[in-house]
């Protein structure tokens, strides 16, 4: 019997196990997609921390340190310091907005916050969340592909159908709630290998120092976060150095990877779930360690690789995937292993419940089926789960780097809601003409940029935010006077969320 | 012995540091007079 292949089955069996027993517990479409805000605060910040970090933080993060050394942590700063804002400055207030203006997803948030009978706020957050999540998922199924490929030796076609039918199978069933909980344990067993895993690679290695030495042979300007080396798997000199000093463009790309954020809908909306508001401080103290730990631990993951293998390894992505079957006991490996599927299945089924509500509540229930019961969008929902993976698989087939797929997705989710999300939270006078424009220009501004624009080597998301954000602000600010009840609401909301 | 250059070690720990013990502090001066 192979350790690896039996404890990833008894991993998989196990979150079906839980998928299935909130099948049946799941009544309504609250509790699907919210789990009724009845989750405590660990259960809320490892959700919205495993929701949060995909495939990309054991495969993209440490394949861009491994083929980059410390130069690509940056992006990782930039990703920390963007989760302790999102705690800091959207999770309160979102979680009591929602709950007066009786809200369950985003796209209920800007329509109610903004009293838009119009619809068409409703109608372009859904078709953003559509475009970028049906992407985003995509990044997903890569990164299920590419370790089913990896662990089972098998092509990576039909590799990447194993995990489509495992991950949608398991999001079919279970809603928000199997979501929430079991995120809750595959955030824990993605921190526990993030720890184990370098920590047991370095002590048996002789130390630290032995560390560096060994990724100082290969080229000493790894060791440095300010010095930019590329990688060359089948030549001479694999690591070489791109020429002198810090290329500010990249730095300035890599931490703006933070500012996206604000405008996640598949990690925000697990804020507005959890039971009391008053214990969001509890969560966000727990979901900014965790999140400061895993990241630094999957630094550590991609440079023990550039010290470990001999050959330069093909795909760089695979490197925590080699390294486990490398070094690690096959038992150990094999739940580490596992730990790998978890990140994957805990962002891609959020997302599909995000698009799934999008479809649902935005679509399907907006405009075709007013009256419809509850039954029937619960039947839609699960519906559209399958027609949104079947799309995602389309687009998984062509394979890809993890982390350009994901950086594409998140630029856009990032570029137009944040700004929306923080203006609607936080200043009064923001309107729904302001709103609705710049959620539109954040959106295109990615795809144009990242279509006409790469070669500047600026990430989209910058030049996206900041329209996104100007475009607000000037719109509302020519907008007619807010509404006293919009307003009143506004300012009830900030005492509530006045801890 | 080579060593981590100490630019890379501050920017890998502090600012990481930083917002876990703003974390922290909210999660005390949310807890202040509870008791």
């Amino acid at each position: 019997m192979d350790p690896i292949i039996t404890t990833f089955a008894l991993y998989i069996i196990g979150m079906m196990a839980i998928g299935y027993y909130f099948y049946k517990a799941n009544e309504d479409t609250e509790d699907y997609f919210l789990g009724n805000r009845g989750l405590n605060a660990p259960v809320t910040a490892l959700s919205a921390q495993a929701s949060d970090m995909s495939g990309w933080l054991l495969m993209g993060f440490p394949g861009a340190i491994y083929a980059g050394g410390f130069h690509a942590m940056w992006i990782g700063i930039g990703l920390a310091v963007g989760t302790y804002l999102n705690w800091q400055f959207t999770a309160s207030r979102l979680r009591y907005y929602t709950e007066v203006v009786d809200a369950i997803t985003i796209a209920d948030f800007f329509e109610n916050r903004f009293r838009d009978d119009s619809r068409a706020l409703r109608m372009v957050t859904g078709l953003v969340i559509l475009i970028f999540f049906t992407i985003y998922v995509s990044s997903g199924l890569v990164a299920g592909g590419t370790l089913f490929e990896n662990i089972l030796g098998v092509d990576y076609d039909i590799a990447v159908y194993i995990a489509v039918v495992i991950i949608a199978l398991y999001t079919f069933l279970g809603g928000y709630l199997a979501v929430s909980w079991s995120d809750f344990i595959q955030g824990s067993l993605m921190f526990l290998a993030l720890i184990i895993v370098p920590v047991s690679v370095v002590s048996s290695m002789g130390g630290l120092g032995e560390l560096w030495g060994a990724v100082a042979e290969m080229n000493p300007d790894l060791l440095h976060a300010f010095r930019t080396v590329e990688f060359f798997p089948g030549e001479g000199a694999v690591w070489q150095t791109a020429g002198e000093g810090v290329n500010a463009m990249d730095l300035i790309s890599n931490i703006a990877w933070g500012l996206g954020y604000f405008g996640m809908p598949h990690i925000i909306v697990r804020f507005m779930s959890i039971d009391d508001g008053k214990q969001l401080p509890v969560a966000q103290t727990i979901g900014v360690t965790w999140v400061v730990i895993t990241l630094i631990g999957a630094v550590f993951v991609g440079i023990i690789g550039i010290a470990t293998f001999a050959e330069p390894l093909g795909n760089p992505e695979t490197v925590f995937l080699e390294l486990l079957q490398e070094v690690m006991n096959p038992w150990v490996g094999g739940v580490f292993l596992a730990a790998v599927l978890a990140a994957i299945m805990s962002t891609v089924d959020s997302q599909l419940l995000v698009s799934s509500s999008a479809l649902t509540e935005d679509f399907y229930k907006a405009f075709f089926r007013r009256e419809a019961s509850d039954g029937e969008l619960l039947f839609f929902s699960r519906a559209s789960v399958i027609a949104i993976t079947l799309i995602a698989l389309y687009f998984a087939m062509a394979g890809g780097r993890i982390l350009d797929i994901v950086g594409y997705a998140w630029a856009g989710l990032g570029s137009a809601f944040g700004p929306a999300i923080l203006f609607s939270l936080y200043w009064k006078k923001t309107n729904r003409y302001g709103v609705l424009a710049g959620i539109i220009a954040g959106g295109a501004t990615v795809i144009i940029w990242n279509n006409f624009f790469a070669f500047t080597g600026l990430y989209e998301i910058v030049p996206g935010f900041l329209l996104s954000s100007l475009i607000i602000f000037v719109v509302s600010l020519l907008g007619p006077e807010t509404d006293p009840e919009i307003a009143e609401e506004f300012e009830q909301v900030r005492e509530m969320a006045r801890d | 012995m080579e060593s981590l250059p100490a630019s890379t070690w501050f920017w890998l720990v502090v600012p990481n540091l930083i917002i876990v013990l703003l974390s922290l502090g909210r999660l005390i001066y949310s807890r202040r007079g509870d008791s």
